[in-house]
């Protein structure tokens, strides 16, 4: 393209004092000899131009290709993954997700009802029907046994973050209350799978390790 | 002479604006790239991930062991820290190769989830949390599989992200 270019403004040059020599002296005899003379200069005159022609590619071509080394630096599968980097962000699915599981997770036999609730609001998805499933059973067992089961999350780590999506690893002690016996306390670790809804981080996968 | 110009005129103008856009193109694309290699948030995202990737794999070194190839497990286990832990590992060592020794057992360990908790890419400390399945087969007897769950700080040293401190997450302490 660029190269084409170049030759044009060489010879629409020529051209324009082909017809100002004709003018000039029409009746000169040597006018077979007048057309060729434009011509021994052109070469010399058309370098400047192919070099800058040249130049103006290869500074379009550089400025691409560090445009797209910048992208690939910057757009790695790390850089997408948001955890940590964005501290806000990841400070608040945290906390969010540990909030559900705290809630969803405890229950006594007077107040089943406002955990059911509860999860209802907090999860989603597959994580509410692998709760419905376990919920049922608990909540017979937590009114004929009396028992009262606590969450504290122990510590919650992010392990990606994007706008809309998160996975974390949840470390979790349930504490178990009987009527009448000592309190136990069981460890447990969930991964959990969370989407961001309406502006809250909504629980939709749990996964026990 | 002024027909010359008027001929001339657009195309010059056209390479000047070619020139200049070019010129322009590199520059952007110099600042892009010049921006890129010095993003910290860049630096930062890559940090975490080689933390929690090194962390990873030495929270399961140190939960593996096999009494027939003790040296080598310890290397693995002296490799994987730094500072404190890795003096207190090369200290007993004697006591504990004795140990293994007699109890002859295998210890494997597979990591289910990790995550970074902390990094100050700066002071090149980081924070881990890990969940792994640890079995442990002894001579007599099935094999002990046992859920694990640990936290370890990490110092980030010449050759990578050791571990300087590695502990269970405690159970219990968490009331209130």
């Amino acid at each position: 393209m660029k190269q084409r270019g170049g030759s044009a403004v060489v010879s629409t040059d020529v051209d324009a004092r082909d017809v100002e020599e004709h003018e000039e002296a029409a009746a000169e005899p040597g006018a077979v000899t007048d057309e060729g003379q434009p011509d021994p200069p052109a070469p010399a005159r058309r370098w400047p131009r192919v070099v800058a022609a040249v130049l103006a590619v290869v500074l379009l071509v550089a400025g691409g290709v560090l445009f797209a080394q910048g992208r690939a630096l910057r757009d790695t599968p790390a850089t997408a993954n948001r955890a940590l980097t964005d501290s806000e962000a990841t400070t608040r699915v945290a906390g969010d997700v540990s909030n559900a599981l705290g809630k969803v997770f405890s229950y006594s036999p007077q107040a089943t009802a406002v955990t059911k609730e509860s999860a209802k609001q907090l999860l989603a998805g597959k994580a509410l029907q692998q709760y419905a499933a376990l919920f049922g059973q608990v909540e017979k067992q937590s009114a004929d046994q009396k028992l009262t089961l606590t969450t504290h999350v122990v510590r919650a780590g992010v392990t990606r973050l994007t706008e809309n999506s998160a996975h974390l690893l949840v470390f979790l002690d349930q504490v178990y209350e009987r009527e009448g016996k000592p309190a136990t306390t069981a460890a447990a670790q969930l991964s959990v799978t969370a989407q961001l809804r309406d502006g809250h981080w909504t629980v939709v996968e749990i996964t026990s390790r | 002479m002024a027909r010359v110009r008027i001929t001339r005129n657009p195309l010059m103008a056209a390479a000047v604006v070619l020139t200049v856009v070019a010129a322009g193109a590199a520059a952007w694309g110099g600042v892009s790239r010049y921006e890129a290699a010095h993003d910290e948030s860049a630096a930062y995202a890559q940090a975490r991930d080689d933390a929690l990737a090194a962390g990873e794999q030495a929270v399961q070194n140190m939960n593996t062991l096999d009494h027939r190839k003790l040296a080598k497990g310890l290397d693995s286990w002296e490799d994987s820290t730094t500072g404190d832990l890795h003096q207190q590992l090369v200290d007993g060592r004697d006591a504990f190769v004795k140990q293994i020794q007699e109890a002859k057992t295998v210890s494997t360990a597979r990591i289910l989830s990790g995550a970074v908790t902390e990094l100050d890419d700066r002071a090149g400390k980081a924070g881990v949390m890990v969940a792994l399945r640890v079995t442990v087969t002894a001579p007599k007897g099935k094999p002990a599989v046992k859920e694990s769950r640990m936290l370890g700080r990490l110092s980030r040293t010449s050759e990578g992200w050791k571990l300087s401190a590695l502990g269970q997450a405690p159970v219990g302490n968490t009331a209130g």
